[in-house]
């Protein structure tokens, strides 16, 4: 069985997209090939990869409640391509917004199941989750942690530094135990070839407290890249 | 003010800037949105990228009624217009708030009258029901007090509408 990963997000690395697929992947058995469509030169190489396949996983973020931009112009040509080539596919699909609410990405899981009616294809399930942004905040913090534990290690021992990393670690796996639990459901489905339902998943953090956290990364961000002191909020002409 | 988004031809385009001031022509000819979040944190309200869109979240953030007419691709919009509209988040600010008892951004230029889209095409049952509900979606995103969603079985009948 050949199981192809879709990464629709544009960015070239620490895309929350990939990171969300890797962790479908752990669990998905038989022959995986990753790819990645970020802009009309891709498509060549993406379809010639899903000639064989029996299964499609996309990734992709959520863009003003719906599929990229470049992803719809990707589907209609995968469309066009697997009708001439006759082929049949189950299809699962992973997608992130910046909002808390994971049922905000509801628009983009109909449209992906449209368009599977459309290609008779097997629309096996998907799963929306809030907060996606969060989400690479904490792998990046789980590196940071895994880096200070080793140097804890080596300066005051192993009996020392690991309580503290694995509150550490307790900590970060928490927030996102709703999408790594949704996305290893997944991938069991995606081996027995069954459909996983359209199950929506968040951040787990009260939305209030989301938004703050999402309010102190802008404005940090915004420092360092100047918008702050350039109009930030002002109605532009 | 008025601002209209199309995917169609010329002569549309001319038959729409007879009559309204600010009109877009989603001809595809401007690259995706990134992802960079810089139209908030870096250059606010404008894109990095400079081609026709680089500005574009400013003539949709003035707007009082925005019409869009677009092809269907599975219940959403074309390409180039989805295109637009992703290259548009400088609407709204990086802050965020609640609205429609979800979460969303706070937006720059404040609550508006109207957004109205007219989609072509062939368009099944489902596909018209996931349309709908994304033009409610988006209503709510750029805080639109109210939505309308048609189907247009005959691009002719935009010539005898008020657009």
């Amino acid at each position: 069985m050949k199981i192809v990963f879709i990464n629709g997000s544009p960015k070239k690395k620490l895309s929350v997209s990939s990171y969300l697929l890797g962790i479908v992947r752990l669990l998905v058995r038989g022959k995986v090939v990753s790819e990645q469509v970020r802009n009309a030169g891709d498509h060549e190489r993406v379809l010639k990869s899903i000639k064989d396949a029996d299964t499609v996983v996309f990734g992709m973020p959520l863009y003003v409640d719906g599929v990229p931009s470049h992803m719809l112009v990707f589907m209609k040509a995968m469309e066009k391509f697997c009708m001439d080539n006759n082929i049949s596919l189950k299809v699962y699909a992973v997608s992130n917004g910046g909002f808390i609410e994971g049922c905000q990405n509801r628009p983009l899981m109909q449209v992906l199941e449209n368009f599977c009616k459309r290609c008779n294809f097997q629309w096996c399930g998907g799963v929306g989750i809030g907060g996606g942004v969060m989400l690479n905040v904490m792998r990046i913090m789980f590196l940071v942690y895994t880096g200070l534990f080793i140097l804890n290690t080596v300066t005051s021992g192993l009996t020392a530094a690991l309580p503290i990393f694995a509150e550490q670690l307790v900590v970060v796996l928490f927030f996102s135990l709703g999408a790594f639990f949704y996305c290893l459901r997944m991938g069991i489905a995606v081996n027995k070839g069954a459909t996983c339902g359209v199950k929506f998943t968040r951040i787990l953090l009260p939305s209030f407290l989301f938004i703050l956290a999402a309010d102190i990364f802008f404005v940090i961000i915004s420092i360092f890249q100047g918008g702050i002191f350039k109009g930030w909020l002002s109605q532009k002409e | 003010m008025r601002t209209i988004i199309h995917d169609l031809d010329e002569s549309y385009d001319s038959l729409f800037k007879s009559k309204n001031e600010n009109v877009i022509r989603a001809d595809g000819k401007y690259a995706p949105c990134q992802g960079c979040f810089g139209c908030w944190t870096k250059q606010p309200a404008q894109c990095y990228m400079k081609d026709k869109l680089q500005m574009v979240c400013r003539m949709i953030g003035k707007a009082d009624e925005l019409v869009i007419i677009t092809d269907n691709y599975y219940g959403a919009y074309s390409p180039s217009v989805k295109n637009v509209l992703d290259r548009s988040i400088g609407v709204s600010t990086p802050f965020s708030t609640y609205r429609g008892k979800q979460m969303h951004h706070t937006l720059r230029y404040g609550k508006k009258k109207k957004l109205a889209v007219y989609a072509y095409g062939s368009m099944t049952e489902d596909e018209s029901k996931t349309f709908r509900y994304m033009v409610e979606r988006n209503a709510i995103n750029y805080g639109f007090q109210e939505f309308e969603f048609h189907y247009l079985e005959n691009l002719n009948r935009l010539e005898e509408m008020e657009l």
